[in-house]
């Protein structure tokens, strides 16, 4: 599903942020993400749905090759990839459903689609009842939980995680966990960039420990 | 694409009006003010055009002629003259005529005819031209049938190169002034629209982090920056024509006869211009805008 080769990224007057990063991430897999602060985690992530485009190496995600992709296909990569952001970027002056559905009719769902899908999604995360509440009147854990909704609500391959745990209770945190693997479970590939020692210690699944840009560890149930 | 989601994109406009007013009506208002300096000048100008063509109307060629010309001569010079390329109108003004249009212009003076034994005035053909730039070749071909009885040939040598002069230079600043307001009103608004734009750049970011084409988040920004400019334009036009007529009023009353244009039908290009100016503007900006924001 997703591979990198050699893989190098500089940013702009910084040293590189990632070297050499050759990783192979089978359809289905769970993957943890580990390391200090700085170490590439999130850059990592941003190779993957094009957020960034590598300075050396290649990579291939669900068969296409992420750095060569010209700029008009990119919304066609990211139709397939879900992405929860650590500052949740939710629209703050729109609701709950309006959060969710806005992203469906901007890859031109049709508005039947959009009810069946968001109902569907809603239902899974566990926020029907809060469709009509604007997110700032939502907890943290359910401010994230309406992340997740938004980024599978098209039931994308690949779900990017980006440190999803950090800033809730152990008990909630790990409710969002059960959650991300009951979408694991369903087919989604995962990738979940944390630092939540707890969650991955208890989750035992494959675990890439990333150090100063490189990969330092791999291991297939690993702990923190 | 366009087409499918025009109601989407015109309801995610009025939305954003509704969900930010004070940040648009500040933009309006702001643009609105560019388009009422824009729309004063252009009226200046129309009416500064209108006043130079008066006086361009009043330059003509006089051939006075001789005493003894006969009424058929007369009429055959009238008829070459009035065959040459360029003449408007041709006048035969005879001595009589000549005589009694002095006496009028010289009012309480009139006595000093008393004196004169015989009418001291020549007749003379006056000649109108469609444009001044004609009246030198004119005058050169005129000249040419000078073995008929003609006196002498006038037209104000030296005042028409001058006049020319002063209505190219005039011409030339007017134009100047108009493409400097037109750049800087659009710097203008698009910085204005800047402002709309960023305000809302997290939204972009997310519609292009689901996979949302660059187009789709667009058009609503552009049915916006559309919107903005039209009623901007609208507003401005409104404004003009309110203070434009009272201003016609006002000047009529202090000097009667002065020609303004008051003719709807003339005015009506410079509202078309000005919304049509609001509508590209706001167009223009918001694509090029929303652009940098798309992909981040």
């Amino acid at each position: 599903m997703i591979r990198m080769f050699h893989v190098q990224v500089t940013y702009p007057n910084r040293v590189a942020a990632l070297q050499d990063i050759n990783l192979h991430i089978r359809k289905g897999e769970f993957v943890f993400l580990v390391g200090p602060t700085g170490a590439g985690k999130s850059t990592l992530l941003k190779l993957v749905y094009r957020g960034i485009v590598p300075t050396k190496g290649q990579v291939i995600v669900d068969g296409v090759n992420v750095a060569r992709l010209k700029p008009r296909y990119v919304p066609y990569l990211r139709r397939n990839i879900g992405i929860v952001f650590q500052d949740f970027k939710l629209l703050y002056d729109r609701t709950v459903y309006e959060n969710i559905s806005f992203g469906l009719k901007a890859i031109g769902a049709t508005n039947s689609e959009i009810r069946q899908q968001v109902k569907k999604v809603l239902n899974l995360v566990g926020l029907e009842h809060k469709k009509k509440t604007t997110p700032h009147l939502l907890s943290g854990g359910e401010q994230q939980k309406l992340c997740i909704a938004r980024a599978i609500v098209n039931e994308p391959m690949i779900l990017l995680t980006d440190e999803p745990t950090g800033n809730l209770d152990p008990e909630t945190s790990w409710e969002i966990m059960q959650l991300l693997l009951h979408i694991n479970l369903r087919g989604t590939t995962i990738i979940m960039a944390s630092h939540d020692k707890l969650m991955v210690d208890r989750a035992r699944k494959r675990v890439i420990r990333l150090e100063q840009g490189r990969i330092v560890e791999d291991l297939p149930k690993g702990i923190y | 694409m366009i087409f499918e989601n025009i109601g989407f994109y015109l309801r995610e406009a009025l939305l954003s009006f509704k969900r930010n007013p004070l940040m648009y009506l500040a933009a309006i208002i702001s643009i609105t003010a560019i388009f009422i300096i824009i729309g004063l000048f252009l009226l200046i100008s129309l009416n500064f055009n209108l006043f130079l063509k008066n006086l361009e109307s009043q330059l003509e060629i006089i051939v006075y002629l001789e005493d003894n010309i006969s009424e058929s001569e007369v009429n055959d010079l009238k008829k070459s003259i009035t065959s040459l390329e360029g003449a408007k109108e041709v006048k035969f003004v005879s001595k009589e005529e000549a005589f009694q249009r002095l006496v009028k212009d010289l009012g309480d003076q009139k006595e000093i005819f008393s004196l004169l034994e015989k009418n001291p005035l020549p007749a003379s053909l006056e000649i109108k031209v469609k444009d001044p730039k004609m009246i030198e070749p004119m005058v050169k071909q005129i000249e040419k049938f000078k073995n008929i009885n003609i006196e002498e040939v006038e037209y104000g040598a030296g005042i028409v190169e001058r006049w020319l002069d002063f209505t190219g230079i005039f011409r030339v600043v007017g134009i100047s002034i108009l493409l400097l307001l037109l750049f800087a009103s659009v710097l203008i608004i698009s910085n204005i629209l800047r402002i709309t734009v960023y305000a809302r750049r997290e939204e972009i970011e997310i519609m292009s982090l689901v996979g949302a084409s660059s187009w789709f988040i667009r058009w609503p920004f552009i049915v916006e920056g559309l919107l903005q400019g039209v009623i901007s334009a609208l507003i401005s036009i409104l404004v003009l024509y309110k203070f434009y007529f009272w201003m016609v009023d006002k000047i009529h009353e202090a000097i009667p006869f002065l020609p303004l244009v008051v003719e709807k039908r003339e005015l009506l290009p410079l509202g078309l211009l000005l919304i049509l100016l609001g509508g590209v503007a706001g167009f223009l900006g918001s694509v090029f805008l929303v652009g940098r924001y798309i992909n981040a």
